[in-house]
């Protein structure tokens, strides 16, 4: 029996076939195991794929239209300085870690504990302490900017800031829950603090700019 | 309003390639900024979900190279497996676990597999409009839809041969 060529059946799960060439290829299927089990698979897929929920988007609009008014806008007031060295820190620490010498060749004997975890070089642990420090408090900065901005909000625009900053803050308190003393895991807390930074500067930059 | 209809779109294609919900929300809204500033050149405005794809696609890229300098080695399972034998789809539609073990799935895809083929299955574009956004000829958008799919399979079939045993 000649197949019904794949691209086809995935035409047909994704009902994008015209209804006369739909019921051809569904009786088909009808009589053939093997286009069957493939029509079962794509329309499995699918369905797997379409049940998951929705991507909220409501509160990303309003970031897209402060940037769109204002291109070329950079932070300002005091806040733009902590940001600033919050960065900073962070990029001496990619420094430090990225020419930091090779770890000790392991013995043979070792551990496969010890293998799989090399020893961390001191200076490198010490930096993402101070980074991570410095971000901790630039964010504290921008929050108490937000706190201080929020009360004279719309209070439907305050709702959606705070959802997303609870989202961001979500977001990093699961990556430092996992963080120990592993160099890579630890640079990946860093990027979630850049993350939660860079939601709290939308916030702040557009709280003031819908502030009358 | 273009953003209303085609952000949710964007948003979940980017949350899956991104898999952080704080990068895929600055890679929608830094997606629909530049589409907004290369509006005028779109060629097709029919095709206006492919285009903002091929956005979505390149700021989602840029992001993960920032991100991979630092970052451990992406884990992925490269070689497609025969799945012939394995456990039926209705199965793994019934299984409890079935949306679990399909994230992993997808999250072991190679990027650029995955987003081709999430292209294709989630949002519905069609192969030339794919190999526009991907900047692939239309043969390999084919080979990397099918070989991302056998990936697929295998895993969500290699799920339900461990729970049966």
């Amino acid at each position: 029996m000649t197949h019904v060529p794949a691209e086809e059946l995935e035409s047909l799960a994704l009902d994008e076939l015209p209804r006369d060439r739909a019921a051809q290829v569904e009786a088909h299927a009808a009589a053939c195991p093997h286009c069957a089990r493939e029509l079962s698979w794509l329309r499995a897929e699918q369905t797997l794929l379409a049940r998951r929920p929705p991507a909220q988007t409501a509160h990303l609009w309003a970031g897209i239209a402060a940037r769109l008014r204002h291109p070329r806008r950079r932070p300002h007031r005091a806040w733009r300085i902590s940001v600033g060295a919050a960065v900073a820190a962070a990029a001496a620490v990619v420094l430090v870690v990225t020419v930091r010498p090779r770890p000790e060749p392991v013995a043979p004997q070792a551990t496969r504990q010890q293998r799989e975890r090399p020893a961390i070089d001191p200076k490198a642990l010490a930096a993402l302490d101070r980074a991570e420090a410095d971000y901790k408090d630039a964010a504290k900065v921008l929050e108490a900017e937000y706190a201080r901005l929020r009360p004279r909000l719309d209070p439907e625009m305050a709702r959606r800031w705070d959802e997303t900053l609870t989202r961001a803050r979500a977001q990093l308190g699961e990556s430092r829950a996992v963080a120990a003393d592993d160099v890579n895991v630890r640079m990946r807390v860093l990027d979630g603090y850049a993350g939660y930074l860079r939601s709290l500067r939308d916030v702040v930059q557009d709280s003031e700019e819908a502030i009358p | 309003m273009i953003f209303d209809r085609e952000a949710p779109g964007v948003r979940r294609f980017l949350g899956d390639l991104l898999r952080d919900d704080a990068a895929a929300d600055e890679g929608t809204q830094e997606t629909f900024v530049r589409a907004h500033q290369r509006l005028p050149t779109i060629q097709d405005p029919g095709k206006l979900q492919g285009w903002l794809f091929g956005i979505a696609r390149m700021v989602s890229f840029e992001h993960l190279r920032r991100k991979r300098r630092d970052a451990l080695p992406a884990q992925t399972v490269e070689e497609p497996v025969q799945v012939d034998q394995a456990p039926s789809p209705e199965a793994v539609l019934l299984s409890a676990e079935s949306d679990r073990v399909l994230d992993g799935a997808l999250a072991h895809l190679a990027e650029e597999r995955r987003a081709a083929l999430l292209m294709r299955i989630d949002h519905g574009l069609g192969y030339g409009e794919i190999a526009a956004a991907m900047g692939w000829p239309l043969q390999k958008v084919k080979n990397e839809i099918h070989r991302a799919r056998l990936q697929i399979r295998a895993s969500l079939a290699g799920y339900l041969d461990e729970g049966a045993r």
